[in-house]
């Protein structure tokens, strides 16, 4: 049986509503594009959704408490909250860089890092 | 960071986000020697160090950066170009001398009340929120109504959350981003309301800030009132109809014990004001020509201190060039006077720079009212071309040829955004 899939284009502002008809879990037709992005998006999402995450961590002896934090490739959609939840046991102590790898291989994935998004100095408490 | 404070110099710019930074950058890379930014946060970057989400330089460094990895690229920059910085530093007043040196009056702890000499100034001071208070919502007065961006700074700086079940009121970006990163950090989010029957923020937003974690979009609906002796216990929200009045009978209750508002943003000028210069009413920001002078001779204006932008790529590109004309006033260069004036036309909110000159080429910035797809663009009888869409939310941007402005002899530019006609048939 053919089933049908609903998306939003997240391409531009325009925003098109995305059909994507599909059985045994192979794309038929994609309708309601206005351009290729559109196309492509629904069959991204519908074979493998990712997003990309960013959260922040606690950060000890710095400016402020916490610390930006990014995952450097887009994480599958479902596994979105057991990502932050690993990130967010993240305790730091300053001085961090910028881009300095926090967490190698995030949820077994080869080269998907947890990288910090900007440079922190260490603060004499004292 | 290390702040240094010199006596005198050639350009100082007011607030160091983005729009600071890059005016500095474009005033030493066109000559200015001494180049001073003041900002009265601990350290410069201004929104962006808050904003710790992706989405900033894709235009500028053709890749998708995080808001403080861009702050913190510009940062590097800033200070290999030898840019004195002051933090934790208040702009007060300034004052102009006969000769129209400006005194900058500055407050900081190490100094107290100080001056400093400059040629020209900047004012890249940014914007800030609008509050409860702007759009009057019923109700008592407790505590856990905050705007947004304050919600922001607390969650991704300070480390604090502002509650625990949250209603955001306004679907602009900062309100979308907001309802993700709170219940990323464990909160739950009852819902979005919306005055308007469309979101104000970005597809991509709605998509995954909402839809990806099942919160409720509710369009053409207000907070009618709010309820709470010390915390916010509940709010009352109702349907409006086109002209946004309130159904009550069709209202319902909301439990939460935070509403954050993400209801637009107005730019910050007090201090243009008390140097007189002339404001547009509509972007709320100073009138500018086409160097972004305001005014008053030698002061530039450039970010949102000018008018709200949505990208700040586009923060970046406008202030290099404000710095860089900056720099040349305080080397004494003085362009021609701008001969023609551009003006908003149908379906244009507004357009920047309020002035152009034939002399040189022009980056033209501009709103629309309501959205079309597809339209035209028409710029007097110089150009008239095709857009596949416009829509509020996004501004718009063209330049104009040095060229097309000479064969115009009038004095006034209109802009008009009109339906595409034989596009409507195709479609």
């Amino acid at each position: 049986m053919v089933k049908s899939a609903q998306f939003i284009c997240i391409g531009c502002p325009i925003g098109c509503p995305l059909q994507l008809q599909h059985q045994g879990g192979k794309i038929m037709e994609i309708s309601g594009h206005e351009c290729n992005r559109g196309a492509k998006y629904a069959r991204q999402e519908f074979t493998d959704p990712r997003r990309s995450l960013s959260t922040t961590v606690s950060i000890s002896g710095a400016k402020w408490r916490r610390l930006p934090v990014k995952v450097t490739e887009p994480v599958e959609k479902d596994r979105v909250t057991e990502a932050v939840r690993k990130i967010h046991e993240l305790q730091i102590a300053a001085p961090v860089r910028l881009g300095q790898i926090l967490i190698h291989d995030l949820l077994g994935e080869k080269n998907v890092n947890v990288v910090a998004c900007r440079s922190m100095e260490r603060i004499s408490t004292a | 960071m290390l702040d240094r404070i010199g006596e005198k110099y050639d350009v100082v710019v007011v607030g160091g986000g983005p729009g600071g930074m890059g005016a500095a950058l474009g005033a030493r890379d066109s000559g200015a020697e001494g180049v001073l930014i003041l900002d009265r946060e601990p350290e410069v970057g201004g929104i962006l160090l808050q904003c710790i989400h992706s989405g900033f330089g894709l235009h500028y460094f053709r890749e998708e950066l995080t808001g403080p990895e861009y702050a913190e690229r510009f940062l590097e920059k800033v200070i290999q170009y030898d840019v004195d910085l002051a933090t934790n530093s208040y702009v007060s007043g300034i004052a102009i001398d006969s000769d129209g040196t400006k005194q900058v009056r500055v407050m900081n702890e190490q100094r107290g009340l100080f001056t400093v000499d400059t040629r020209s100034v900047v004012l890249s001071m940014g914007c800030r929120e609008r509050t409860r208070g702007s759009i009057r919502i019923p109700g008592t007065r407790p505590s856990g109504v905050l705007t947004a961006g304050l919600a922001q700074k607390l969650v991704n700086l300070e480390g604090y959350l502002p509650g625990k079940r949250i209603a955001v009121l306004g679907s602009g970006d900062i309100g979308l981003i907001m309802a993700r990163r709170l219940i990323l950090e464990g909160c739950e989010v009852v819902g979005v309301f919306e005055i308007m029957p469309y979101s104000n923020g970005l597809t991509r937003n709605v998509v995954q800030c909402l839809d990806d974690f099942g919160i409720p979009l509710h369009l053409s609906t207000m907070v009618a009132y709010i309820y709470g002796r010390d915390r916010v216990e509940k709010i009352t929200v109702a349907p409006v109809d086109k002209d946004f009045k309130p159904d009550m009978g069709r209202a319902w209750d909301v439990d939460c014990d935070t509403l954050l508002l993400s209801i637009g943003l107005i730019p910050e000028n007090e201090l243009s004001q008390s140097l007189g210069i002339h404001l547009d009413v509509i972007t709320g920001g100073p009138r500018v020509s086409s160097t972004l002078e305001t005014s008053m001779p030698g002061v530039f204006a450039c970010g949102n201190v000018l008018h709200v932008h949505d990208l700040v790529d586009f923060v970046t590109q406008e202030s290099i060039l404000a710095g860089q004309f900056a720099a040349e006033w305080s080397r004494g260069i003085r362009r021609p006077m701008d001969n023609i004036r551009l003006v908003p036309g149908d379906n244009v909110r507004y357009c920047l720079p309020h002035t152009l000159s034939p002399e040189r080429e022009h980056t033209i910035y501009m709103r629309c009212k309501q959205a079309l797809k597809p339209c035209r663009i028409r710029v007097g009888n110089l150009i008239e071309k095709k857009l596949r869409f416009v829509v509020p939310a996004e501004m718009i941007m063209f330049k104009i040829k040095p060229d097309l402005l000479e064969k115009f002899h009038g004095d006034t530019l209109r802009i008009d955004l009109v339906p595409d006609v034989q596009g409507e048939n195709n479609g």
